[in-house]
């Protein structure tokens, strides 16, 4: 089917700004939207020991306020002109983006620029952040079931503390934190010629470029920060662990495998190999074991995508009074089973049309585009991998993708995280 | 570089515009609705039956939603697994769910497949066999959901609200009991389908990239021999009478929050008022810079979230507010949401506000027809409604000519302060302490649903307080570890009032009370530069305490024991 199919192209520019901001266009008139996403190249994978969980409150600290922005007034000034906005932190990077009615693009490049410009960091925001943060780390990791496995299993697969660690970081190290340490690292890190800055949607170019230079074309740019080291050996750092979870109904487990990065191929064949285990009614796991042995609740799996060492999970919760190690087997013989025979012709069709799907769906919403764009030039310094990554997706053949599952997903080099309820009665 | 010290004035404005789609009856009754667009090689179906969960036959509440789920688990001529398949392999999406006006198949695909996809739909609404073992499967999955869903306050609450809201009416049950999932048989489902699946009560909606005249006439060689069948009635809503407010508690023992709403009937979706009454709802509540949220989270800090919203269906509607607060300010809570119910039915809300409001609702209109599913679904809702031809496309404009006076109109119209049912979910006990003063009459559930008896309920409350004056020498466990604190409280009647002091930090009790033995206090402390509230709650007995202690800023309650000291 790929061979009769052509995607449609997007029209990408892209440039940079004297001061090193790099911009990516996309101008699409279907509908009188734009999303402005900014894009800066810092995450949990740049924090050194003692300094951890830094990107994520940054994240907080960006809606506090600005020279000429009022605290919490970002919100505001988005909600009142009907757009929608949010932020987020990862390894690899902390974003910023917002949908807006397209006449309001000045609205988001100045929202933008203030605070990239003029963050307020003051002792007051960063106590009260830093409180917000802990507050988050509480309702949304240690106060939920299951909440804590990934962060607990990233530091079995990882090795360098750059992957290892997680990114809402270590309490004390927030704590730790002095005003000095935030504004140097605003310093370092929130500067133009470390960030991208992607519009996508109804604009008329040269009225864009226009105000992109008027509102950041003035900011001052900074020494780059010194490189990153993310190399890791190919072992996982602990095989097995066992973690009493005080919030959890029902026993479970997740399994993690290191693999290599993003855009490799075999990074792409074990995606494909994890849609065929885990997405999907039609998905062997799902036939398995949630119909077939009838025996788990939820199952679940998906793959981790970093700019260098990367990983995928495989989980489920069982139903009560389930074997758990006979769950794994199955899902071990299906994996054993890619790794021998390779997926079947039906199963190579499946992933060739979802594929193409993903990629076309993507391309239906201005914010979706303006995030793959940031994303592709921040880390490949090529945007138009949008009209073109799909290819080298398709290009994937079955024999890889054995042969990727044989070498990283059907070995004993694996994490084992086994969650057992641990509540009262 | 100081930048720019204004918010800029906004581009001119870029029209947007949907075209009419196009439109056919069958002679059978199926309405045809198409929306070309080449944008992108996509297709999005609908095919939406006006018929839904409140036609369940009694007794077998959860019918029309099993038939639903089952109908992609087994065909005359495909398994369950064979369907997943044939879908997935398209790289294609198709389900069916029901709501409680509605029964809904969908699928999407790219538009290279669509006669695929036809097909399939075609299949799945004629030719599903319900299998014994995949109902088998569902049922007991089912049964598994309802008892989770019990642990969720927000159900709890919706099932309250809902019983106020809908009287006899079928929208009154929120959810199928296990024995009436237990008692869905496959002939049930199968007459329940053959019985409401019916063409001249359905509309096909058909958005993307098509040819409208190729899938017209491909749906009327595969849908055109459908049979008509006789339109089920659906029962208009006669909301139950009040002219008191109620008050609703389910107790739910140990939460640390009670989740509030405050619902009282509105209307049907389409009435001449939606339009003012969606400005309105938007500038009291609906969003996180209205009213609500301004008052109850951003200056009083009482909780993460308060909303109002309008449940508006097909044959009635609601108009609710809601809150998930800390226990201890139930009753304040309560408090600001009666202050702003009635400020904006007495006050012209201001041109500012106003303009806000519809900004927010014109602004966002584009945004949510972005995507293929987004137009879908508002093209869905029109012709399920029945709104008027040009509804989406005077959208906009119709938000634009509300005014401040009729916003005013449809606050006094639909918001009722002195009638509105007030449902709790939360520490029975302290709810009821908190908010019995804010109704005429008190009805307590347990979480299973079960009237729990008020009177008995009550007693505690009603008890002369303990004496508890004076200063108590208190443990908590911290974590494992003891930490020592001192507790000294001045009575007056109910109300308390004195200090805590611990190794950590000190402060006053700003609001304390005590009902019977039941001891309860907040106090503003400041423990290592961080400003942080302690909620106390405890029971006296005698010379003896014992409770717990939660802050604002700690991990999970701290329990403590304690003694009255000389």
């Amino acid at each position: 089917m790929s061979d009769q199919f052509n995607l449609p192209s997007l029209e990408v520019e892209n440039y940079e700004l004297e001061n090193g901001l790099r911009v990516v266009l996309n101008r699409d008139m279907a509908v009188p939207v734009v999303a402005v996403a900014v894009y800066y190249d810092v995450g949990s994978r740049n924090e050194r020991e003692g300094r951890t969980g830094f990107a994520h409150l940054f994240e907080h600290m960006m809606f506090q306020g600005s020279e000429n922005v009022p605290k919490a007034g970002h919100f505001q000034f988005i909600m009142k002109a009907g757009g929608t906005m949010n932020g987020t932190t990862s390894s690899e990077r902390t974003n910023y983006f917002e949908t807006l009615p397209a006449n309001q693009l000045p609205l988001g490049l100045w929202l933008e620029s203030d605070r990239m410009r003029s963050l307020a960091v003051t002792q007051e925001n960063l106590d009260n952040q830093r409180e917000a943060v802990k507050e988050e780390k509480r309702l949304r990791y240690d106060n939920q079931p299951y909440g804590q496995i990934f962060d607990l299993i990233n530091e079995m697969i990882f090795r360098n503390f750059a992957n290892a660690h997680s990114t809402i970081g270590s309490m004390e190290d927030l704590d730790d934190a002095s005003v000095g340490d935030v504004q140097q690292f605003f310093r370092t890190y929130y500067a133009p010629n470390n960030a991208v800055l992607a519009i996508s949607g109804a604009f008329e170019r040269d009225e864009a470029k226009k105000l992109v230079e008027f509102y950041f074309g003035d900011i001052a740019s900074q020494p780059l920060p010194s490189g990153l080291d993310v190399a890791e050996p190919s072992e996982v750092a602990n095989t097995y662990r066992e973690w009493e979870d005080k919030l959890a109904p029902f026993p479970a487990f997740l399994i993690g495998w290191k693999i290599p990065a993003r855009r490799s191929k075999e990074f792409y064949a074990l995606y494909l190999a994890g849609k065929l285990l885990y997405d999907g009614d039609s998905s062997r796991l799902y036939q398995k074991l949630v119909k077939g042995e009838e025996s788990v609740i939820q199952l679940f799996g998906f793959t981790d995508e970093r700019r260098g060492p990367s990983s995928i999970f495989v989980g489920a919760i069982p139903k009560p009074e389930r074997d758990l190690s006979k769950i794994r087997e199955t899902i071990m013989s299906e994996i054993r089973s890619i790794a021998t025979e390779g997926p079947t012709p039906d199963e190579m069709q499946k992933l060739q049309n979802q594929l193409i799907n993903d990629a076309v769906r993507t391309r239906q919403s201005a914010m979706s585009r303006a995030q793959q764009l940031a994303e592709f030039m921040l880390y490949d310094g090529d945007p138009n991998l949008i009209n073109t990554e799909l290819e080298e997706l398709l290009a994937i053949t079955p024999d890889q993708i054995r042969a990727a599952a044989s070498e990283f997903l059907d070995t004993a080099n694996r994490a084992l995280l086994d969650v057992v309820p641990a509540g009262k009665g | 570089m100081p930048g720019v010290s204004r918010a800029p004035e906004p581009l001119a404005p870029i029209p947007f515009s949907i075209p009419q789609p196009f439109q056919k009856t069958l002679e059978n009754g199926l309405r045809l609705v198409i929306f070309e667009s080449d944008r992108l090689p996509l297709v999005s179906f609908r095919l939406a039956f006006l018929s839904g969960d409140a036609g369940d036959p009694e007794g077998l509440t959860g019918l029309t939603s099993a038939v639903a789920s089952m109908l992609t688990e087994g065909t005359q001529n495909y398994s369950s697994r064979e369907l997943a398949e044939k879908i997935e392999r398209l790289g294609a999406h198709l389900s069916a769910h029901a709501s409680d006006d509605f029964f809904i198949v969908s699928a999407s695909a790219l538009s290279i497949y669509s006669d695929d996809i036809l097909d399939l739909i075609g299949e799945i609404v004629f030719r599903p066999i319900f299998p014994e073992n995949e109902l088998d499967l569902y049922k007991r999955n089912t049964i598994e959901n309802l008892k989770f869903q019990r642990s969720q306050p927000n159900f709890l609450a919706g099932e309250q609200v809902a019983r106020k809201l809908y009287g006899t009416h079928p929208y009154s049950i929120a959810s199928p009991t296990a024995e009436n999932i237990e008692a869905l048989s496959r002939d049930a489902l199968a007459s329940h389908h053959a019985e409401t699946l019916i063409p001249n009560n359905a509309v096909f909606v058909i958005v993307g990239d098509v040819d409208a005249a190729g899938v017209t006439k491909r749906i009327e060689d595969e849908f055109g021999g459908w049979q008509k069948g006789a339109v089920p009635m659906s029962a208009k809503v006669i909301p139950p009478q009040r002219d008191s407010i109620g008050l609703t508690i389910v107790d739910r023992p140990g939460s640390a929050q009670s989740n509030i709403v405050l619902a009282n009937p509105a209307v049907e979706r389409v009435n001449p008022d939606y339009f003012p009454l969606i400005v309105m709802n938007q500038l009291l509540g609906a969003g996180a810079s209205s009213r609500v949220f301004m008052n109850l989270r951003e200056e009083k800090g009482y909780t993460y979230g308060a909303y109002t919203r309008l449940d508006l269906k097909r044959s009635g509607g609601g108009f609710e507010a809601t809150a998930e607060v800390r226990t201890q300010v139930t009753g304040d809570s309560l408090k600001e949401f009666f202050y702003e119910l009635n400020r904006i039915r007495e006050e012209k809300v201001s041109e500012q506000e106003l303009d806000d409001a519809k900004n927010f609702l014109t602004g966002v209109f584009p945004i949510r027809a972005e995507t293929q599913e987004g137009l879908t679904n508002l093209i869905v809702n029109q012709q399920l409604y029945g709104l008027p031809e040009d509804y989406l496309q005077s959208y906009r404009s119709n938000v634009e000519a509300i005014s401040a006076e009729q916003v005013q109109e449809a606050a006094r119209r639909y918001i009722h302060p002195d009638s509105i049912a007030i449902v709790i979910v939360g520490d029975g006990e302290e709810v009821l302490a908190q908010a019995k003063d804010y109704a005429a009459n008190v009805e307590i559930f347990d979480t299973d649903g079960n009237p729990k008896d008020a009177a008995g309920f009550s007693q505690g409350a009603a008890e002369p307080p303990a004496a508890v004056n004076g200063k108590w020498d208190l443990t908590i466990d911290f974590q494992g570890q003891e930490i020592p604190a001192s507790l000294s409280l001045e009575q007056s009647d109910g109300d308390l009032s004195g200090s805590i002091e611990t190794a950590l930090g000190a402060g006053e009790i700003s609001s304390g009370r005590i009902r019977g033995k039941r001891v309860s206090a907040t106090a503003a402390t400041e423990i290592q530069g961080q400003e942080i509230e302690l909620t106390i709650s405890g029971e006296v007995n005698g010379d003896a305490m014992d409770g717990t202690i939660t802050g604002t800023m700690l991990p999970g309650p701290m329990t403590f024991s304690g003694k009255r000291g000389i």
